[in-house]
């Protein structure tokens, strides 16, 4: 998860990269650690750091890294020449290894050679079956090659050995609720908030596929983790206030001429209160739609 | 009565394009606002604008149910209706109506029968880098009677269904894509997280 000072400061250095104020390596350095997709970047600046053989020995043992990173950012971009040279380079510099290996495969993908990147994979995986980017390829491609079917079996496979991994039960949920399988998409959910309990994106995310499903329990149960999206966020999440809203009007509409009229409505207007209150704030000419909208989710009640 | 025709203003057309053009690596969706107008032999739907929605989680009901009651008070104050729908396909080969583009449609056609779904054209798109495009880089799809939606053909022969409301737009739009337009265009996933964000993008065209 980047955080909004990793951000700011990222992009600060981007822009001072982009203007030439130099810090190439420093932004290609945060935007490894933070994981964050700048393909484009990474291959501009990366690769005239390449380029001048004085820059590149001064980075020492870093310059292979940094050849990894530019291949990567390369395929990304369909750069297939630029990917291949920094490949080849590490080829001459590491002959025997796996990880080089897996990079060959990320090129065969890029050309569309979906059979001979299967079969580099696969024998990557005879000699390492436990080698889990191997793994998450394979189940890339199925899914680039609209296999749709194919990749949720992998993930479920792979979901077996490698339980832990939230990247790939989010990577199901996500694919689930694409397909619209929705009861599928909230077990997903259930096992992500089990194992990171205070991640207030599960509860919210758990919410919003309890809410699609619908039906009186359903959003009962919606409503809950709205609100512990609420809690856990101090109240700074504007989707699971409206959330709050969106559920207490289909209640309360599910529920009609039944008594229980009281249930939830406090909590509801608290939401909205909140809402409105962030609206003057910070988005003062969107307010006025804002308590249409919040006054026609109440009709109901 | 003939079918009706579709006509997209520029700036409705360049905010659904660019918005796609952002989130290349997944999904997006929009919708189109605009209004009826009877001619002589023929109805002409205007598509007078256009409000990128999100680019994650298209399929989840409680953010679309909150944009659309939100876009809705828009339009009364407006003058103006939910029309149609836009959909960008999370792959670029991908250039079938998937499930989800199809149920949006479906609800939106219970209040509008005339409702539009347009699908990005990724091969057209593709072609307008190099210049060669000049109808919409979208595919129209309308409800039949049989209640399916289907494709129509757009291989010009005069009778385009769909067409921009200036005949520059194709031109504007290669021009915002090569300035690197789309990194300022503001969905409703945005606004979400943001306010502040405004997604009626109204600072894009100035």
């Amino acid at each position: 998860m980047v955080t909004k000072t990793e951000e700011a400061q990222l992009s600060r250095l981007e822009s001072q990269v982009d203007n030439g104020g130099g810090g190439a390596w420093d932004f290609l350095c945060l935007v490894r650690k933070l994981k964050v997709r700048r393909s484009d970047k990474v291959l501009k600046h990366g690769l005239s750091l390449l380029k001048d053989p004085r820059k590149r020995s001064a980075l020492g043992p870093d310059e292979w890294t940094l050849y990894e990173q530019v291949a990567i950012a390369a395929i990304d971009c369909h750069s297939l020449e630029v990917a291949k040279d920094c490949i080849k380079a590490l080829q001459k510099r590491f002959p025997e290894s796996k990880r080089v290996g897996r990079l060959e495969g990320m090129l065969l993908e890029a050309k569309g050679s979906w059979s001979e990147a299967e079969k580099a994979y696969s024998s990557l995986l005879e000699e390492n079956p436990f080698d889990q980017v191997v793994h998450k390829r394979k189940i890339a491609m199925a899914k680039a090659q609209g296999n749709i079917t194919v990749a949720i079996e992998l993930l479920n496979k792979y979901l077996e050995t490698f339980m832990a991994d939230h990247d790939a039960w989010r990577e199901l949920a996500e694919i689930y609720v694409s397909l619209q399988m929705y009861k599928q998409a909230a077990f997903c959910y259930e096992e992500l908030i089990l194992s990171q309990p205070t991640n207030p994106l599960y509860h919210l995310t758990y919410a919003d596929v309890l809410y699609t499903i619908g039906g009186q329990e359903n959003l009962q149960t919606a409503k809950k983790y709205y609100a512990s999206t609420i809690q856990l966020t101090g109240g700074k999440n504007r989707r699971a206030l409206f959330g709050v809203c969106l559920c207490t009007s289909a209640i309360s509409q599910l529920s009609k001429g039944r008594n229980k009229e009281d249930n939830g409505t406090e909590l509801q207007s608290l939401a909205a209160t909140a809402l409105e209150k962030d609206y003057k704030q910070r988005a003062p000419d969107k307010l006025q739609l804002l308590t249409s909208a919040l006054k026609s989710l109440r009709v109901s009640s | 009565m003939a079918e009706p025709r579709y006509e997209i203003a520029q700036t409705a057309y360049i905010k659904m394009v660019l918005h796609a053009l952002k989130h290349k690596t997944s999904a997006v969706n929009g919708i189109l606002l605009g209004r009826v107008s009877d001619q002589k032999d023929f109805t002409v739907v205007e598509i007078a604008d256009s409000v990128p929605l999100f680019h994650s989680h298209l399929s989840l009901l409680p953010n679309l149910e909150i944009s659309l009651i939100l876009i809705e008070e828009y339009c009364e104050a407006k003058g103006l209706n939910i029309v149609g729908y836009f959909h960008g396909n999370e792959r670029h080969d991908d250039a079938e109506l998937g499930g989800v583009a199809k149920n949006i449609g479906d609800n939106i056609y219970r209040y509008f029968p005339q409702a539009a779904i347009l699908l990005l054209d990724n091969k057209k798109l593709e072609a307008l880098s190099k210049g060669k495009e000049r109808s919409p880089v979208m595919q129209l799809y309308t409800r039949d009677a049989s209640k399916n939606w289907k494709l129509v053909s757009s291989d010009g022969n005069g009778s385009n269904q769909l067409v921009t409301r200036e005949p520059s737009a194709n031109v504007v739009l290669s021009d915002y894509i090569l300035s690197e337009k789309w990194q300022d265009i503001v969905d409703f996933d945005d606004h979400l997280d943001d306010i502040s964000k405004d997604w009626l993008n109204p600072d894009l065209f100035k």
